[in-house]
């Protein structure tokens, strides 16, 4: 029986080795508290797409333990397939679906009714600004359109849990802050987010907590303030250069060196 | 309707709106090529051709062509559902909703099943306009083409999944389902080939699945009715339990 004071997410020990003998994540713990806003930060490759894939379905584990709001997450997933939503890194849509329909057949697959499916598509093409879109098939969509889509797809059965695959990828300034403006407001209103990107600023202002990812395994992880501390630096952006390794790109080191050229 | 029913008439009703926003494709097209070999084989060259077991040669062949329509239809759309949602990864949607594999294997299933049905349903009825088709033996016909049906969607979701690219799909169907669809004996009877092709089609599962149908249609068959009844759900039972296996592990579907 779950607890209801479990957390949003608890992985525990979670390897993922794919049959090419890659090990993608290599004993990864993490918990994300209920109604925390988590940043999951780390270069191409670290492991960040595949945790999420774990979480939901998408990849199968090796070994380990995913519960999701206390309900496991990969041989009972049910429960804990309803609590998550994702928004993927790919625009991942169906070509032969309108923007509509879209919401709509996601919203079966959680098993909404007809009625809440028909409210909760107009509310979130309302919110998205997709109404005069409704009926147009989703390859027709322009690219910053289709990043709102598969954000209100992720909405569509109000997840307790969203998860942002790298949602600002390739979106101009207004789209993300328009999006950064409605997840805040929904992480305000108590939903849980997880949120990959490789914008640090983003991470930085956003985020409660955030984890840094490198070669498959949780290297640190605390608030922007506290991983800086960590790694002796005065930023999250220098801090995640530490990380893989390439300080010497440090705006920091930068600044140093325009000083000493004039 | 629970959560559950709700969530499996979603996945369905994905599978037939794909097919029937083309359906000038996915339909018409099937239905023009059937009422074309009706024309040919039927009144053109059929009055040149003696009956064959007493039965007008246009009357012989409808209900192979009916059941080939099932066939191609309910396999082809299965692989080409399940491949172009792979290349999309739309598919992720459904992997990632709360369904079980069972769930997705019967909805991705049954989107060529109904589709084949309605081609060959309207095949039916556009042949019975044309010809005086009789119905001997409706107790075997509907089992019988429901296991057609369903052997074919799921060897097409099987492609499906292990397909990696459209020609992977395309190659199965030119090369290996249609040679076996047309020397299963849809327009001839086996009893007419020379040996050794006379003993080798017995080892080709389409002729007992022809006869079948051709049993249930006109009450002849070259091969046992009960045999053959057997034989297919022997069959449909175990692809379906290959099928059910990949969805579980993930095969190609999940990484």
């Amino acid at each position: 029986m779950p607890d209801a004071s479990a957390p949003a997410l608890q992985i525990a020990d979670l390897v993922k080795r794919y049959p090419t003998g890659v090990e993608a994540l290599r004993g990864v713990s993490l918990e994300i508290q209920t109604g925390e806003f988590f940043g999951l930060l780390g270069p191409n490759g670290a492991g960040k797409s595949t945790l999420i894939h774990c979480t939901t379905g998408l990849a199968q584990p090796t070994s380990g333990a995913i519960q999701v709001f206390g309900h496991d997450a990969i041989d009972h997933y049910e429960q804990a397939r309803l609590a998550v939503g994702l928004a993927p890194q790919d625009l991942n849509l169906d070509w032969f679906l309108t923007v509509a329909e879209t919401l709509d057949y996601h919203g079966g697959y959680f098993g909404m009714s007809r009625r809440d499916r028909r409210a909760r598509t107009d509310e979130l093409l309302e919110t998205f600004s997709l109404l005069d879109k409704r009926d147009e098939r989703t390859r027709t969509l322009s690219g910053g359109m289709k990043r709102r889509l598969i954000l209100a797809r992720a909405l569509m059965h109000r997840p307790r849990l969203l998860i942002l695959d790298e949602p600002t990828a390739g979106v101009d300034v207004e789209l993300r802050l328009e999006l950064w403006h409605y997840v805040q407001r929904i992480n305000a209103e108590g939903t849980t987010i997880l949120l990959t990107t490789h914008y640090l600023e983003e991470a930085e202002q956003l985020c409660d907590k955030i984890a840094f990812i490198n070669g498959g395994e949780i290297v640190a992880q605390g608030t922007s303030g506290e991983l800086a501390a960590r790694y002796g630096v005065a930023s999250l952006e220098d801090a995640y250069l530490e990380l893989v390794g390439r300080k010497e790109l440090s705006r920091a080191h930068l600044e140093v060196d325009e000083e000493v050229a004039s | 309707m629970s959560p559950r029913q709700i969530r499996f008439l979603a996945l369905v009703r994905r599978e037939c709106n794909r097919f029937m926003k083309i359906k000038r494709q996915t339909v018409g097209a099937p239905l023009l090529e059937t009422f074309l070999y009706i024309s040919v084989f039927g009144a053109a060259l059929g009055s040149r051709i003696d009956k064959l077991h007493g039965i007008d040669y246009v009357v012989f062949v409808i209900p192979g062509l009916i059941m080939m329509a099932w066939a191609i239809n309910a396999f082809s759309n299965n692989a080409s559902s399940i491949l172009q949602q792979k290349f999309q990864r739309s598919i992720d949607d459904q992997l990632s909703s709360p369904a079980s594999p069972l769930e997705l294997l019967l909805a991705f299933s049954l989107g060529g099943f109904l589709r084949g049905l309605t081609v060959s349903v309207l095949t039916f009825l556009a042949a019975s306009l044309l010809v005086d088709l009789p119905v001997d033996h409706v107790l075997v016909l509907i089992p019988g083409l429901f296991l057609v049906g369903f052997f074919f969607s799921q060897l097409g979701v099987l492609v499906g999944v292990r397909a990696e690219q459209f020609d992977d799909v395309a190659v199965y169907q030119q090369f290996v389902l249609q040679p076996l669809i047309f020397l299963g004996g849809v327009f001839y009877s086996g009893a007419l080939l020379p040996e050794p092709f006379e003993t080798l089609t017995h080892f080709n599962p389409v002729y007992y699945m022809i006869g079948l149908v051709r049993y249930g249609f006109l009450g002849y068959s070259e091969a046992s009715v009960a045999l053959s009844l057997a034989f297919l759900s022997l069959a449909v039972g175990i692809l379906f339990a290959v099928n059910y296996r990949l969805f579980r592990i993930g095969y190609r579907l999940r990484a």
